[in-house]
């Protein structure tokens, strides 16, 4: 039995308090290497279904349904009886192409399952996790809920909006975070968990928060290089 | 084991593999004994199937604790309704609950074999595995899997060879609690809002896309291809004659060792809390446990030496659920932790049934009223009234949800309620003052 320890130093990559498990790494936690040979395009359709959609990679004015999203939507429809089924993926990979559901997206969505676009709307908006604005490249998602809420959530959610200086909701100047309260996430016996897009940060104190934003900058710097 | 702590007292079937990346891959799964229950399925005939789990006990891991077999068996045991379906709820979004993220992320196979018995059992053709929104990582794990699956030949066309047909499709949804509950779901995957339906009809009868329909929770599904190996007396070997069987205990709040752990039903709670869990934080005391989820009544530190199964923790007057154990110290703002609760209810309600889009908004709002020190004694009998009219007059239970640690809270610490009425206007509670 490994004694009780804060990992704010050891636990790499805040993937969650390792426990007994030390050997363990960022990356074998988070099974990263599950998402190796899941290509756009998808592979059996069973899984097509289901790609992540809150991503720091995505492009506003892209065309939606196209190349490698084409063959994806295909294998998206022919998973569901009618085309009403399919709204909620077809949704899904809008926002992981464009990173918000615009009026226009809808649309385009119901036009593309010949569903009236007000029905699109109405269920759209049912959904939290539907962005209807532009979110910053980060949305970082604090939950605060009881078991978080318990061993410090509120604090933690006050640090991330000081250290990105913006209130909550609102996007910070230079684009690169929007920081929201969330409800619970489910991962209560990981105190405070915090989502930021499509990867969870677990067991964040305050004390973690300016080397959590340290990070996403580093990784905004090195995806703005790859753009040229 | 369990993740991320393991204890000597745990019996590990589920949670056998958790923190072990090579058990998430197809060929380590085989190599850990996997798909030999789905093979052994499909040489029985579906109703033997059913029988199996049926005589095992096994109980639904989803909160309601409902006869698994059981509701297996009221699907129609002929082809005139297909298809059939069966839906795995793996919204998991009740605070407290945490055990079917680790399920998902390290044993996915594990679920898509369970999956695919209790399908070939129930005849059904389409698996939908729908997944909260913000299990991405997750997603991905099971999106692999069932790809890989797919590709070996155990999910789709021929399942193992079998000549019997079963699709799996993993579904992602968009952040909504109230698709946790069944008939809300279903209306999610219909790709509309996720508002419950009233029944009857039942699923089994009209269920999803109309059909003969099935849901269950991804723990109930990850014990049934242990059952189908180990027979249904090895399974009865474990918990009580009643609520047989293990359970993943999700542990929360002030304790030194959080976590989940897999224990037999009837485990007693302070033995848990206090030796398997390495006790309170900090040196403190308990104060209060919310043993099955924050829908679930409050007990107080007096009322926990019992055990975990779901008659007896429904005797203590409060409800085992999903077995989500919420632990708080003796500095806890009980007023407070409620008041966040609510919120979270009134944030989620779907908004359909009056008593529960109004009575959650109002609960709240009388809760921040106390809690900033503004209430009186008459907003405790306005909370348990508008708690008693929330409770069974809705067509899903959320509503009742919502009152229950309201009413249980008012009850049991009724003090700390008070004393907030006594602190002038806008003077923050000062903690510890009552238990001091």
């Amino acid at each position: 039995m490994a004694d009780e320890t804060r990992l704010v130093g050891g636990n790499e990559g805040w993937a969650g308090e390792r426990g007994d498990f030390a050997q363990l790494s960022e990356a074998d936690i988070r099974g990263t290497a599950c998402t190796e040979g899941r290509p756009k395009e998808g592979r059996a359709a069973g899984g097509a279904c289901a790609y992540p959609y809150q991503l720091a990679v995505r492009d506003e004015d892209a065309q939606l349904f196209e190349g490698p999203y084409a063959e994806r939507l295909a294998k998206i429809r022919s998973r569901y009886p009618d085309n009403r089924g399919a709204l909620l993926p077809v949704l899904n990979l809008a926002q992981e192409v464009r990173g918000w559901l615009s009026p226009e997206s809808m649309a385009r969505v119901a036009e593309i399952l010949d569903l009236p676009a007000t029905y699109v709307r109405g269920v759209a908006t049912f959904y939290t996790m539907y962005n209807k604005a532009p979110v910053g490249r980060f949305l970082i998602q604090v939950c605060t809920n009881v078991s978080c809420n318990l061993c410090g959530a509120d604090d933690v959610m006050e640090t991330f909006l000081e250290n990105v200086d913006a209130e909550p909701g609102e996007t910070s100047e230079d684009g690169l975070f929007t920081v929201i309260e969330a409800e619970c996430l489910g991962a209560c016996g990981f105190p405070t968990a915090v989502q930021i897009n499509d990867r969870y940060f677990e067991n964040v104190a305050p004390a973690d928060v300016p080397a959590i934003i340290d990070r996403l900058r580093g990784e905004a710097h090195v995806l703005n290089g790859s753009r040229g | 084991m369990a993740y991320p702590y393991r204890h000597d007292r745990e019996t590990r079937v589920l949670s056998a593999h958790f923190g072990d990346p090579a058990a998430r891959t197809l060929a380590g799964w085989r190599e850990r004994g996997g798909y030999e229950a789905l093979r052994s399925a499909l040489a029985m005939g579906p109703l033997d199937v059913v029988e199996v789990v049926k005589k095992s006990g096994l109980r639904g891991r989803g909160g309601a604790g409902f006869p698994t077999g059981l509701k297996w068996s009221f699907m129609p045991k002929d082809d005139a309704r297909q298809p059939h379906y069966l839906l795995i709820n793996a919204d998991e979004s009740e605070p407290g609950a945490f055990k079917d993220r680790e399920l998902c992320r390290w044993t996915p196979h594990q679920l898509i074999e369970g999956a695919l018995i209790g399908a070939y059992a129930m005849r059904a053709r389409h698996v939908y595995i729908y997944i909260r929104g913000e299990f991405f990582e997750p997603a991905q794990i099971i999106g692999r899997a069932i790809e890989d699956a797919y590709e070996a030949k155990i999910a789709g066309a021929d399942v193992l060879g079998s000549g019997v047909a079963i699709d799996v499709t993993l579904h992602l949804g968009a952040g909504a609690y109230i698709c946790g509950e069944e008939t809300g779901l279903m209306n999610s995957l219909e790709g509309r809002r996720g508002q419950p339906r009233i029944k009857p009809p039942f699923p089994a009868a009209v269920g999803a896309f109309g059909r003969p329909t099935t849901i269950n929770n991804v723990e109930t599904l990850c014990a049934v291809p242990h059952i189908i190996r180990n027979g249904a007396d090895w399974y009865r070997s474990f918990g009580t004659e009643k609520s047989p069987g293990t359970k993943l205990f999700n542990m929360s709040g002030h304790l030194v060792r959080r976590g989940n752990y897999e224990l037999p039903l009837g485990f007693n709670l302070l033995e848990l809390i206090n030796d398997v869990c390495g006790g309170i934080r900090d040196g403190r005391s308990l104060k209060a446990v919310i043993p099955g989820g924050s829908s679930v009544p409050i007990l107080a530190a007096e009322e926990c030496d019992i055990a975990l199964d779901y008659e007896s923790v429904a005797a203590a007057g409060s409800m085992l659920g999903t077995a989500s154990v919420i632990v708080m110290d003796d500095r806890t703002d009980i007023v407070k932790q409620v008041r966040r609760i609510v919120e979270f209810y009134a944030h989620e309600s779907c908004g359909q049934c009056t008593p529960c889009r109004e009575g959650t908004e109002w609960m709240a709002k009388i809760l921040r009223r106390i809690e900033r020190g503004n209430g009186s004694e008459a907003d405790l009998d306005i909370l348990l009234e508008l708690g008693r009219n929330m409770t069974g007059t809705t067509i899903c239970v959320l509503s009742d949800s919502a009152a229950a640690p309201v009413a249980s809270s008012i009850h049991k610490f009724r003090d700390e309620y008070i004393a907030r009425m006594r602190a002038p206007a806008g003077v923050p509670f000062p903690i510890g003052a009552l238990t001091g």
